[in-house]
């Protein structure tokens, strides 16, 4: 009986939705539309970077080492230190335990300090919690708090979010002793894209089940990118036998190692940097999200989000005003990277592939939510049964006398 | 000073006459002012337990006119802003991690009374501005503090973690504010910030030895800034602003390698150098700084102990007669020094401390300075310790009560106290005492006790002035300030304070909870005895603001251990322990009960005898119906055993099937 009606619902949406494509198309042409072009007006001005650290004490060293090396290569590919919001949820290169002070080393070779001099940590220690990274996505702060710690970004920001730690289906923790849900986290970008916050942001994070803390994001601009599926684990690389603890996990690890090969003047596309994600090197699945995001991925190169290159736009003549250009990024794609980016989604959740179906036409996907759930309202399944099996029995009549 | 005239002539085409006058009076205010002003210092010191104490002092000095506004050549603009901002008279920051010890690296000179911090972040400041005001000023400026240092001082912020203390804190001022966060972590992040504050930051000069793993792989490290506001005339309009930035080191040099026995080998010191030590070498002066000086200091009793050590040795004849002790059977030092600093003594019986004086820059090879040290000899000596020996400890068991004993020992006969001029009768030394409590510790004030000589005393006998105000749940700290009159000759004192511990909300608890939580350092000082060198050279040390500094009369101040309390601390996984027990619980209860309730054993026997009799179309129609997850189309061709029901519900599907697949086809 469950399969009969199970069938039967799944045929029905897409009648109805057909029926609803057709009926306002014209309407939600013009809605999508007005979407894209408000979108549009700001040209991207400036990049922002959020690195969080959430796990405390020793044996999470590695989380402290992700972060830190990202801190790094965002640092190395041209972002400076005031537009970094850094946050370590513990004292890693000054603890006691550490057997080199004032160090963190990502690889076992120890060739490259992490904890060089000039690291500016921004929020540290017990400052690392829920409601400080809420603050500092949605701008809400007390008068007194300084500039560094905040968040300055505008309309034309790319800001990249990383976060690492320990978490689960659809939550993050932080310090061990509190969650952020994916609610949270989709109510603050949806805070922040109404603010003016943000043009595009590309949310990275590394934990178990990191696919499942996208789930509810709705704001358009937002790229997200995950170390896992829900029901997977992300797994740390290596051991470091003199640190005595492991040192780097495998999605971030990977990331390195694809932006150790690049400069800022490199026009590698994300394209390419999710296509190198190999999962049996990962031991799980990247995830990707880009039903919410404008642009090909094909045309958008890494230091739109890891770097702060900006494109320049010639004018003949100072003092003039210019025309706005076109968005058309020129991208020379490497043959290499052309790698289907279709291979390497997988995808976990029936749920979520019905909304990346629906990706380009978000209202639809909207109105048709609203639609379902009016539907569930609807509370006896047994009539709407007896009433679609009475509509039925012509139809019968008709395909037998057609067979015949 | 050029510019001036052009500008005043710039303002003179703007600015009516009404303007114009006002202006010469700055101009001629401007003319007896002073220039911004760096110093860069490093004073080595080699400690008797086989460490070095390093201790770096930076100095800028800034006039504060009303012509220099907001410009600076060498003062950070960042605590000029601050110090505008926030009116701040005078203020201190320290990061330290690691404890000073005072009995082996001393307690009676000027680095270890005013250096010697507490772990984790000190702050205190005093604030212009009326006493209505002052609170707020100390939150902005914890707030900014905190961005500027990478730190989390603005957890200073909360009225629980400031007090105001009245009594036994140094700059005694109604605009004080104190406040400490023990456990926080010092690193990198915050060191740099500080150097930065320094016009030729870590690049070059004295500061150009600061690697950061060296640092912190020392025992003890101590950054600290303080700000202050001196008035060099008495008739100054004005006053300069002092920004003093000290780093106190205690490393532990490596040790060359030496051919030398293993047994002599232990009691020789380690030789260090400054290359072995930091790593680095200084390679010239910060081009930027007035003096750039390094000092190497010994104590006196090394001094004395050298003395006796060449008087044994009688071949030495000549360098008897050498009393800067350059050349000595101790030790040898790789530069010799420019000019040799010796202590002005009170009392002619002891030998006094000497301290050499090397300019870089200065010196023989102008490129690179790496003074190395090394030892000969073992020689055994010791510091000055402090007058009294203060500890801090609790005492009880459990997790309800305890209590704090604060003791202080005498170091013994011939250490501490100078009582020269007074008999020992009437002498009375006083201690001041300075203790905070963190609200969750409710200390009971009347359960004070004071043992003098282990008997115990009247609180008014031995207390000469109190002051105490209580804690207040969630609201302040308890405070407690005290000034103790001790008779000079005494061996051993203890206060004892009895307290309850509280309880916290659960959003209180720190995520490391399981831990503990700490009592903040008591301040322990001694009002009446000053921690200072007077040197006899008078004249060089107006540009010499370390040893400046050292003759400054300041009282030795002793900081007491950090306290780590246990508290109650809830198993913050138990709500959900509890709901899942529960669950089980009322699963197992009711499922059971249902089970009971539901079940007809009559029936079930009867069924399965029937099903044991019948054929098998019959049996394959009773698993049907008890499994319904079975796809119904292979029962399409039995008929009659069927309700309608289900009847209707097979033909819906076979339309569905049909339609789909005429729809779809």
């Amino acid at each position: 009986m469950k399969e009969t009606l199970k069938v039967h619902f799944q045929f029905s949406p897409m009648a109805i939705r057909i029926l609803l494509l057709s009926l306002c198309l014209s309407n939600l042409y013009a809605s999508s539309s007005a979407v894209a072009s408000s979108s549009q007006t700001a040209t991207h001005t400036n990049n922002w970077a959020v690195l969080v650290c959430t796990s405390r004490f020793w044996f999470n060293y590695r989380h402290m080492a992700n972060t830190l090396s990202l801190y790094r290569t965002v640092k190395r590919l041209g972002i400076p230190d005031e537009r970094i919001i850094l946050m370590l949820a513990d004292d890693m290169a000054c603890n006691a335990r550490n057997k080199y002070p004032a160090q963190v080393f990502n690889n076992e070779n120890h060739r490259l300090n992490l904890y060089g001099d000039n690291v500016e940590v921004d929020y540290r220690g017990y400052e690392v919690t829920v409601e400080n990274f809420l603050r500092v996505l949605t701008g809400r702060h007390e008068t007194a708090v300084p500039r560094s710690k905040r968040l300055l970004s505008d309309e034309g920001s790319h800001i990249l979010l990383y976060m690492t730690g320990h978490g689960g289906e659809e939550f993050l923790k932080f310090q061990d002793s509190e969650e952020l849900q994916s609610h949270d986290l989709a109510d603050a970008v949806k805070q922040m894209k109404e603010k003016g916050r943000f043009k595009e942001l590309l949310i990275m994070v590394d934990t178990c089940q990191a696919a499942t803390l996208f789930s509810q994001l709705h704001s358009p601009g937002v790229l997200a990118i995950g170390s896992s599926l829900k029901g997977e684990n992300s797994y740390s690389h290596h051991l470091d036998s003199d640190v005595g603890v492991s040192v780097v996990d495998r999605f971030t690890f990977y990331t390195l190692a694809f932006f150790e090969r690049l400069n800022m003047y490199d026009n590698a596309s994300l394209n390419s940097l999710f296509s190198s994600y190999n999962p049996s090197l990962l031991m799980s699945t990247a995830y990707y999200r880009t039903d919410l995001f404008p642009r090909r991925l094909e045309q958008v190169p890494v230091t739109n989000f890891f770097g702060s290159v900006m494109e320049t736009i010639h004018t003949d003549r100072p003092y003039r005003a210019r025309k706005r250009k076109e968005s058309q990024d020129r991208i020379r794609m490497p043959l290499k990277e052309a790698v289907q980016d279709n291979q390497q989604r997988r995808l976990s959740d029936p749920e979520i592939e019905v909304r990346r179906v629906q990706a380009p036409e978000d209202s639809i996907g909207r109105t048709w939510n609203s639609l379902q759930n009016k539907m569930k309202i609807f509370e006896y399944p047994e009539t709407f049964v007896y009433y679609g099996l009475v509509m039925m029995l012509p139809l019968l009549a008709v395909s037998t006398w057609l067979y015949s | 000073m050029e510019l001036l005239p052009s500008a005043s002539l710039f303002m003179l085409l703007l600015l009516s006459l009404l303007i114009f006058l006002p202006l010469i009076s700055i101009g001629s205010v401007l003319d007896g002012q002073v220039e911004e002003k760096f110093t860069e210092e490093l004073l080595l010191k080699p400690l008797p337990d086989r460490k070095v104490l390093a201790h770096f002092h930076f100095e800028s000095t800034a006039p504060r006119t009303q012509y220099y506004g907001r410009h600076h050549h060498l003062f950070p603009k960042a605590i000029a802003q601050l110090v505008q901002k926030f009116s701040i008279r005078e203020m201190e920051l320290s990061f330290t991690q690691g404890r000073w010890e005072y009995e082996s690296w001393g307690g009676y000179d000027p680095i270890s009374s005013s250096s010697a911090k507490p772990p984790g972040v000190e702050l205190w400041a005093v604030f212009d501005v009326p006493v209505d005001q002052v609170d707020a000023s100390w939150k902005n400026l914890t707030h900014s503090l905190s961005g500027l240092f990478c730190a989390s001082i603005n957890f200073l912020e909360s009225s629980t973690t400031y007090s105001a203390p009245e009594l036994a804190f140094h700059p005694a001022s109604v605009n004080l504010r104190y406040g400490t966060l023990p456990r926080e972590a010092v690193c990198t992040e915050n060191l740099t910030p500080w150097l930065k504050l320094l016009p030729c930051r870590d690049k070059s000069g004295i500061s150009s030895l600061l690697d950061r793993p060296s640092i912190y792989r020392g025992f003890y490290h101590s950054q600290r800034l303080r700000l202050r506001r001196v008035k060099i005339r008495a008739d100054a309009p004005d006053s300069d602003t002092v920004l003093e930035q000290t780093l106190t080191v205690v490393l532990q040099p490596n040790g060359i390698r030496s051919k030398e026995s293993q047994s002599s080998k232990r009691k020789l010191h380690p030789t260090w150098s400054m290359s072995s030590l930091f790593g680095r070498k200084i390679e010239g002066r910060c081009a930027l700084a007035k003096s750039s000086n390094v000092y190497l200091q010994l104590e006196r009793d090394l001094v004395a102990e050298m003395k006796r050590l060449k008087e044994k040795r009688k071949f030495f004849d000549i360098s008897v007669l050498n009393e800067d002790l350059i050349e000595n059977p101790a030790f040898e030092i790789s530069i010799k020094p420019d000019l040799v600093l010796r202590e002005v003594l009170s009392s002619q019986n002891e030998s006094s401390s000497l301290t050499y004086e090397y300019s870089i820059g200065k010196s023989a090879s102008p490129n690179t300075f790496d003074l190395s040290f090394t030892w000969k000899s073992p020689v055994a000596w010791s510091c000055r310790k402090p007058p009294l020996r203060a500890s801090r400890f609790l005492m009880g068991s459990g997790n309800e009560r305890g209590t704090i004993a604060i003791s202080l020992r005498s170091m013994g006969p011939d250490e501490g106290l100078n009582v020269s001029d007074m008999d020992k009768e009437r002498c009375v030394l006083p201690v001041n005492i300075f203790q905070v409590v963190p609200w969750y510790i409710k200390v009971y004030f009347h359960t004070l006790k004071v043992f003098i000589d282990e008997k115990p005393m009247s609180v008014l006998d031995a207390v000469e002035k109190i002051h105490i105000s209580p804690s207040e749940d969630k609201v302040s700290p308890g405070v407690m300030e005290m000034v103790l009159k001790l008779p000079c000759g005494v061996k051993s004192a203890t206060i004892t304070l009895e307290f309850d511990k509280g309880f916290l909300h659960i959003d209180e608890y720190p995520p490391d909870a399981n831990q503990g939580f700490d009592i903040p350092s008591a301040i322990i000082t001694f009002p009446n005895i000053e921690a200072s060198i007077y040197f006899d050279q008078e004249i060089t040390l107006k540009d010499l603001p370390l040893l400046s500094s050292f003759q400054e009369k300041n009282p030795i101040r002793y900081y007491t251990e950090v306290l780590l309390v246990p508290l109650t601390t809830p198993d913050f996984s138990m709500p959900y322990n509890v709901i899942t027990i529960t669950c089980t619980v009322f699963a197992l209860y009711f499922g059971s009960l249902l089970n009971v309730l539901r079940r007809r054993v009559s029936e079930e026997e009867r069924l399965h005898n029937a099903k044991g009799k019948s054929g098998p179309l019959s049996r394959l129609i009773a698993k049907l119906r008890r499994s319904k997850e079975i796809q119904p189309q292979s029962t399409t061709t039995s008929s009659s055993l069927f309700s309608s029901k289900l009847i209707l519900k097979i033909i819906m599907v076979a339309a569905i099937a049909i339609c789909w697949q005429y729809l779809s086809g």
